[in-house]
């Protein structure tokens, strides 16, 4: 008898040791390897499956962390989903069988759904993003992400679909861009209310004008939700108080709670419009 | 996706698991996973259940479980440590019984039991995403997140480590408060996921 799988994969699985390990690579698409001397890492809660050597994994409320959360922590909300990783060894970070990948910034900036980042060097600033759900990372390190299928960088202008999009590097002003002309006018309004005529389900986009990198998924599952947090209610501070009709900066149709044609789903209360 | 040439000879798989087969092929349930009635006990009482069934027959099998990875693991007369969930294909010459893990079961939420195969011969596993294979040896132990462990083998001692401290119960958790570590000479088998265990919030 003859076992086999039917997708050719190699002859027989890698064995890995502390040795073979790559070092700040992927070991496979879903598996990240992370290699600490005495060195730390923050990431996020419940992504590290195994590791080799002697590591310690703080809760960032940690008081011995006080130093390196005022240079690379800003983000004080949802400090309960952060972890410090901390000592010799190899440690193994995945996600829920996502693709993870590593980036580099060098003096540079992304931001990124809060759901898909995994883990970064204490090099680098974490910061909530103006935008809701998204944290920004400024300075020179390395970062890894979870994406569902492999990412793909994009040069703007464009448009992407706000499902599909990861994040951004540099500064390409993100918005929002609506395709709904065709349902304006009384027609349009009931098409758009009964959804007799149908609507495409891309009506709605992100666009990104302007010099920079947009990364995207290859599919458009998001991410499980991360809870940011919400940010204190100060007048001019977007999306404050959110998600619940709060009144920093929410446009009037916000307000009143209406959905208007266009508008889709919990997006634009997501996103603060 | 796991294909399977018979010549005339056995597997055993899960119950269910077969997607397509060429050639002729007897598929038999076997009552309390081929291990007779010791066994069937076994399992009634430690809630390590597993259905099984015989294939037997001349041609191709293919067997599948909800699109999960499948990993083989060649046995060579030693023991392989599997969850039953995640058992899908072995020899029919292999063994199969059911053994006391101790704590990391708790811990998993898996029960406090766990499958064991032994003998000569090649199994399958199925993980969530492709497993990644770690050695472990003396002077490098291994500590594994109790969610992504599926397998194990080798002479592996494996104990139940905790981080919980004061923090832990006032919410300042590092979310990675149970591992369990492994010591000795063998093979650890985690997949890039994480169930959801008791532990794991902490």
């Amino acid at each position: 008898m003859n076992f086999g799988p039917v997708t050719g994969g190699p002859g027989g699985p890698t064995v890995f040791d502390p040795y073979t390990l790559p070092s700040d690579d992927n070991v496979n698409p879903y598996t990240f390897c992370v290699e600490l001397k005495g060195s730390q890492w923050l990431l996020q809660k419940g992504k590290m499956i195994a590791y080799y050597g002697r590591i310690e994994f703080d809760g960032v409320g940690h008081g011995r962390f006080d130093r390196l959360l005022r240079t690379s922590f800003h983000s004080p909300l949802h400090a309960g989903d952060w972890v410090v990783a901390e000592g010799q060894g190899k440690m193994l970070l995945a996600d829920r069988a996502y693709d993870v990948n590593s980036y580099d910034l060098d003096e540079g900036n992304l931001t990124i759904r809060a759901g898909n980042l995994l883990a970064y060097q204490p090099s680098l600033a974490l910061k909530q993003s103006i935008v809701p759900g998204f944290l920004t990372l400024i300075g020179t390190g390395k970062f890894v992400a979870a994406s569902n299928g492999p990412v793909v960088f994009m040069e703007p202008p464009l448009r992407v679909d706000p499902q599909a999009l990861v994040g951004w590097a540099d500064c390409p002003s993100p918005c929002h861009h609506y395709d709904h002309g065709y349902m304006s006018g009384v027609l349009g309004g009931i098409r758009s209310l009964t959804g007799i005529g149908g609507s495409s389900g891309e009506e709605h986009q992100f666009e990104f004008v302007g010099a920079g990198t947009v990364l995207l998924q290859s599919s458009e599952a998001l991410m499980a939700e991360r809870p940011v947090g919400t940010v204190g209610a100060e007048p001019g501070v977007p999306g404050a108080g959110a998600g619940h009709g709060g009144h920093g900066g929410q446009g009037p149709l916000g307000q009143l709670g209406v959905r208007m044609p266009g508008q889709l789903g919990d997006f634009q209360r997501r996103l603060g419009l | 996706m796991l294909a399977v040439d018979l010549t005339g000879d056995a597997v055993k798989a899960k119950n269910g698991s077969m997607v397509a087969y060429d050639g002729q092929m007897a598929f038999k349930k076997m009552t309390g996973g081929g291990e007779g009635l010791r066994g069937m006990v076994t399992r009634r009482l430690t809630g390590e259940q597993m259905t099984v069934m015989e294939v037997q027959g001349h041609g191709t099998c293919f067997f599948a479980d909800r699109a999960s990875e499948i990993n083989l693991v060649g046995l060579h007369g030693e023991k392989l440590y599997v969850e039953s969930s995640n058992l899908l294909c072995t020899d029919a010459g292999l063994r199969t019984g059911t053994t006391f893990t101790g704590l990391r079961g708790g811990a998993t939420g898996n029960g406090l039991f766990t499958t064991t195969v032994e003998g000569t011969g090649q199994a399958a596993i199925m993980s969530d995403g492709p497993a990644v294979v770690l050695r472990v040896s003396a002077q490098y132990p291994l500590s594994v997140d109790p969610g992504a462990y599926i397998a194990h083998t080798g002479d592996l001692r494996q104990s139940f480590q905790s981080g919980v401290t004061f923090r832990t119960l006032i919410g300042e958790g590092s979310g990675e408060a149970f591992q369990i570590r492994f010591e000795g000479e063998g093979l650890v088998y985690v997949q890039p996921s994480e169930r959801n265990t008791v532990g794991g919030d902490i």
